[in-house]
């Protein structure tokens, strides 16, 4: 019967081209509007590290005193004492402190011009514990991080430029004048939202392009690219800001069970507690350990925009859909009179419900594949509208295309159920009655 | 084969009750051609309209074909339409977006028939109105007296145990309302089971039975007063 | 043409169904029309925000030196001096920050040497006695700075110059009177700075603050290797200077980055890259609200065209018992303005609803009652509009359908 319904769908589709115009134009135009939107909210509510994102954790300890927070919310960043304090006593497995350098890469080739590039001070554990991936080489060590080791692990795209490609461990990169022993060359590697960066980066971010010790950047008194935040005058000079109360480096850890969380917790806490006894903090300890997820919504890591534009997108499915089902309505009712006959002729309540919304689904289909290629233009018209780091997350996956097509068509059969449910409640009687 | 007994039919609204039928006895036996007839508002459409399962009744009994169909669902009841009844309109009824063919298809497919018997069936009774070369045709393309051939060809192509016609010629002129006629005996003669709905004697006399309806209840034709019957002829149906 | 309500409203309740659509169509979308004309008006004014800079004929470079050398000040001095000479240069300063760069430095301005509490933020600009009037902008108030004022600051040191120049919205706030000039200010503990002049507006570096106007001119030279140019220059030399500047700036020195898409900018870029968000979202709630009436629109004109059919004979009875054309076109209009209002007014509750929604997850101002109001006006236009052409057919029914089965 479905082929039957399906066919007797498109010829009555077919006999008011402009209604059936106006219900896939409809269809297509709310459902690209969301989609496209949601694409982009997508992007950036994405879970960037799915398989790890639940044994990462970002460390936050209070160093600014309730005065100087807003809503009991910790500084986003750490100390360089409190950091190494942390690092210091090992409670998690795996931890890594992290901060953003700014380097220029002076390549070999004297009459080529220094590149600026991105680059991440960080402790040895990070590539490990964030799965980045190597191509050549492998991750500096443990032991280089103690000896404050001048090595470097560079991205596949500086690779190309500096040595076309090549195998480039063993060789030097110089950074500002200062040679790195290359020991690894890993893939252009930049989840996005960039989690571990989110408070320098708004989360949206072409990711770095070299990593070096974290020892060794404190050792060359490179200072952070991204925020710092002091709420007492560091002293002068390098070693009176390493001192100071200034926050301005990220710590992560690896963590699989909830009992190495509580212990890490504890030690956090005692921790502060401690410095409270010290006299460095007069404040009780105030301390956050938020996995990846929790993480980014704490940061608000999606844009205003983007959920902004999502709500009013779907506001508009919705006004959409009321339309159609005006439109079905008018279109089912006024074959009232076709329905009386089939009634009469034996066709059942449940045959008069499959023949409608068989046809409000193949509008469905119809108004899919018009959604499906206005949501194809309008991902590559998202930079029109959101900021461009934003906007290249935005595509037609395939998981976008089917949700297209099922959204028009569950959208379409919801909008005829109404429609559908009257057309099922004409009495078969009725066009019986002198007319 | 059509048997009721004391059956009831009540319309209520917020303010009156109104009796479309009360305590109505008919029996129709296999193979009759019988032909209901009364005045306008008498219930022989209602009557019509219950004995077809387009409508339930409210108090009595009726049994089609040995089936007591007071306590069947909606479904049930959509099954027996399509299987044992056939419906010739007085407005012939065909759906403007089919073409002739597809009209007489509609109770096969709901039937569940293969498409070459579908097919087979169709043509046959389009052959038997004479209106097989007009298979392709749409409704408004055919003249009135063709549309009806149409509508029992497709009452027919059930072959249904049960005809029910309402008013046949009603929306005919006098030439096309006797090749109407002439169909509907000639079915019968082949062993059709009809019961006609009319106001018009003449057609009325041309079946086996009459059977007078006034004021929703079955009367004895020979104790009521021949003139009244005429009387009421004379007011056309709206 | 006679307004027949009360019938109106009898034959509407008979179509309960496709009234409510109709009316419900309309009020969803005036909700969510109202609120993204609001959006789009807050955000074409943020778009047009003015910087009190002169913004033509402004170059911004942003520089970073390679390698450490144990001072940064003479290649800065250097490169000034470089960018001043280039032909076509009206003027040019070195500094941390200006409008719409989206990245400064803050700080709190205390009035007296050792008070911690209720500073007043201020974002600090770096310059030197030529940044006025490569900026454009004019002094309300007292004198600009001596190249002799202009001091080095180093790198995680906090600067308090001897001389500041501020903001009219500073000296409002801290001086009320209006006697700010020659007053001290505290930008470092226990280091005083006088004001020594008042410019009449300025705003920070970035686009979302609590004080736009809050900025502070600070005669220092920065010893970073991160520093940023500003350029003016004479009327229609823009491009030349434009092309220019890498050249010469290579030329006095190859040991540098300019980046390649951010190193060199006019002016309107900046601008443009500051409110891409704003202007996006702009765009994204016109198309929104443009097809949103369209779609309605249509709505109306399909629903109203099925009512008509539907009523042809109930019509063409009207016309035979002597109505005239004008009654029935007249029918239809007020039947449709009748449900119309129904609409706007759920509409206007849905509206408020959203917006104030809005304002409680996304800290959006309340829509204001011009852009309801506005809405409201624009769909009952939008309703009459798209039930003419139905109620124009309407009323050419002929009487004789009157007489048809």
């Amino acid at each position: 019967m479905f082929a039957y319904y399906l066919q007797l769908g498109l010829r009555s589709l077919r006999k008011n081209p402009v209604l059936t115009a106006l219900m896939v134009m409809a269809i297509g135009f709310g459902v690209a509007a969301s989609m496209t939107t949601y694409s982009v909210y997508r992007a950036t509510s994405r879970d960037p590290i799915p398989q790890k994102s639940s044994v990462l954790y970002n460390t936050q300890v209070d160093a600014f005193g309730p005065e100087n927070i807003e809503n009991g919310e910790p500084a986003d960043a750490l100390t360089y004492i409190d950091v190494t304090a942390i690092l210091r006593a090992h409670k998690a497995p795996r931890q890594a402190a992290v901060y953003p350098v700014s380097v220029s890469v002076i390549p070999d080739d004297a009459g080529r011009l220094p590149m600026r590039e991105g680059a991440y001070a960080n402790s040895s554990d990070m590539f490990a514990m964030f799965d980045m991936p190597f191509i050549q080489g492998h991750a500096w060590t443990r032991d280089d991080d103690e000896k404050h080791a001048s090595v470097a692990v560079i991205t596949k795209d500086l690779n190309d430029k500096l040595f076309n490609g090549g195998n480039s461990v063993g060789k030097q990169v110089n950074l500002d004048g200062r040679l790195f022993r290359i020991v690894g060359v890993m893939a252009n590697w930049s989840p996005q939202p960039l989690f571990f960066d989110v408070p320098n980066t708004g989360g949206f971010d072409e990711g770095a392009a070299v990593y070096i010790p974290f020892t060794r950047a404190i050792d060359l008194q490179l200072p952070t690219n991204g925020n710092n935040n002091c709420v007492k005058e560091p002293e002068a000079g390098w070693d009176g800001y390493l001192h100071s109360e200034c926050v301005w480096i990220a710590l992560w850890t690896e963590m699989h069970s909830a009992a190495e969380v509580a212990t890490y917790r504890n030690y956090l806490n005692g921790y502060a507690a401690e410095q409270q006894r010290a006299g460095r903090w007069n404040w009780a300890p105030n301390v956050k350990v938020r996995d990846v997820m929790e993480w980014l919504d704490a940061k608000k890591v999606v844009p205003k925009e983007s959920t902004i534009s999502l709500v009013v997108s779907l506001g508009f499915l919705v006004i959409c859909l009321v339309n159609t089902v005006g439109l079905l309505l008018a279109k089912f009712m006024r074959r009232a009179p076709e329905i009386g006959v089939r009634r009469a002729l034996g066709a059942s309540r449940s045959d008069i419900y499959a023949q409608f919304l068989i046809e409000a689904g193949a509008v469905g289909i119809a108004g899919g594949v018009l959604g499906l290629v206005l949501t194809g233009l309008g991902t590559l018209g998202t930079t029109l509208v959101f900021p461009e780091d934003i906007a290249r997350l935005a595509t037609l996956d395939p998981v976008l295309i089917l949700l297209t097509l099922l959204t028009a068509i569950v959208a379409s059969v919801v909008a005829a159920f109404y429609p559908t449910w009257r057309a099922a409640q004409v009495q078969p009687a009725w066009q019986l009655k002198s007319n | 084969m059509l048997k009721m007994t004391h059956l009831a039919k009540v319309y209520r609204t917020e303010v009156v009750e109104t009796y479309a039928l009360r305590d109505f006895n008919i029996d129709v036996k296999e193979g009759e051609f019988v032909a209901v007839t009364g005045p306008s508002g008498s219930g022989k459409t209602t009557f019509l309209t219950i004995a077809g399962l387009l409508e339930t009744f409210t108090g009595g009994e009726y049994h089609l074909d040995g089936i007591e169909v007071s306590q069947l669902n909606d479904n049930a009841r959509s099954k027996i339409r399509n299987e044992k009844i056939g419906f010739i309109f007085q407005a012939f009824n065909l759906i403007p977006d089919l073409n002739v063919f597809d009209n007489v298809e509609v109770p096969l497919r709901y039937r569940g028939m293969k498409a070459p018997e579908r097919k087979q069936r169709i043509m046959d009774a389009l052959e038997r109105v004479g209106l097989a070369a007009r298979a392709r045709h749409y409704p408004a393309e055919l003249s009135g007296g063709q549309q009806q051939r149409v509508a029992i060809a497709r009452a027919l192509a059930g072959s249904p145990r049960l005809l029910l016609a309402d008013e046949p010629t009603g929306n005919l002129d006098t030439q096309m309302a006797r090749g109407v006629m002439e169909l509907l005996e000639e079915i019968h003669r082949e062993g059709a089971t009809i019961v006609m709905v009319t106001h018009d004697p003449e057609l009325a006399a041309r079946a086996q039975r009459n059977v007078h309806v006034i004021d929703g209840q079955v009367v004895d034709l020979s104790e009521e007063p021949r003139f009244h019957a005429h009387n009421h002829a004379q007011t056309a149906r709206s | 043409m006679n307004l027949q309500i009360k019938p109106i409203l009898t034959a509407l309740r008979r179509h309960k169904s496709g009234t409510i659509l109709i009316a419900l169509q309309i009020a969803l979308t005036l909700a969510i029309v109202c609120n993204a004309l609001f959006i789009v008006h807050q955000r074409v004014e943020r778009v047009h925000r003015p910087t009190g800079l002169d913004e033509t004929n402004l170059i911004t470079v942003q520089n970073r030196y390679v390698g450490k050398p144990d001072t940064f000040i003479p290649l800065m001095k250097t490169d000034v001096a470089t960018l001043r000479n280039i032909p076509g240069v009206e003027s040019a300063y070195v500094t941390n920050a200006f409008p719409l760069r989206r990245g400064g430095w803050s700080t709190g301005i205390q009035t007296e040497p050792d008070k911690t509490k209720d500073s007043l933020p201020s974002a600090l600009y770096f310059v030197d006695e030529q940044a006025l009037a490569t900026l454009g902008v004019k002094l309300l108030a007292g004198r600009n700075f001596n190249p002799s004022e202009v001091v080095t600051v180093g790198p995680q040191t906090t600067p308090a110059p001897a001389q500041v120049i501020i903001t009219k919205a500073i000296a409002d706030k801290l001086f009320p009177k209006g006697d700010a000039l020659g007053k001290t200010l505290y930008y470092a503990k226990g280091k005083p700075s006088t004001v020594i002049g008042i410019v009449a507006k300025l705003t920070v570096p970035w686009i979302d603050f609590d004080h736009m106007d809050n900025v502070t001119l600070m005669p220092v030279r920065f010893d970073s290797g991160y520093q940023q140019f500003l350029v003016r220059t004479k009327p229609g030399q823009q491009d030349n200077v434009f092309k220019a500047i890498p050249k010469a700036l290579y030329a006095s020195n190859r040991m540098r980055v300019l980046p390649e898409k951010t190193g060199i900018r006019t002016f309107e870029t900046i601008r443009a890259a500051a409110y891409e968000a704003d202007r996006g979202m702009a765009i994204l709630m016109t198309v929104v609200c443009a097809v949103l009436l369209t779609i309605t629109a249509a709505g109306i004109v399909g629903l109203s065209s099925f009512w008509v059919g539907q009523r042809r004979k109930q019509i063409g009875v009207r016309r035979a018992l002597g109505a005239r054309r004008s009654d029935i076109l007249g029918y239809f209009l007020t039947e449709n303005f009748l449900i119309a209002l129904g609409g706007v007014i759920v509409g206007t509750m849905l509206a408020l609803g959203l917006s104030q929604w809005m304002l409680k997850y996304f800290e959006m101002p309340r829509v204001s009652f011009t852009y309801v109001a506005v809405g409201v006006l624009l769909l009952l236009v939008l309703g009459q509009l798209a039930v003419f052409a139905p109620a124009l057919r309407a009323s050419k029914v002929s009487p004789v359908e009157a007489t048809r089965a």
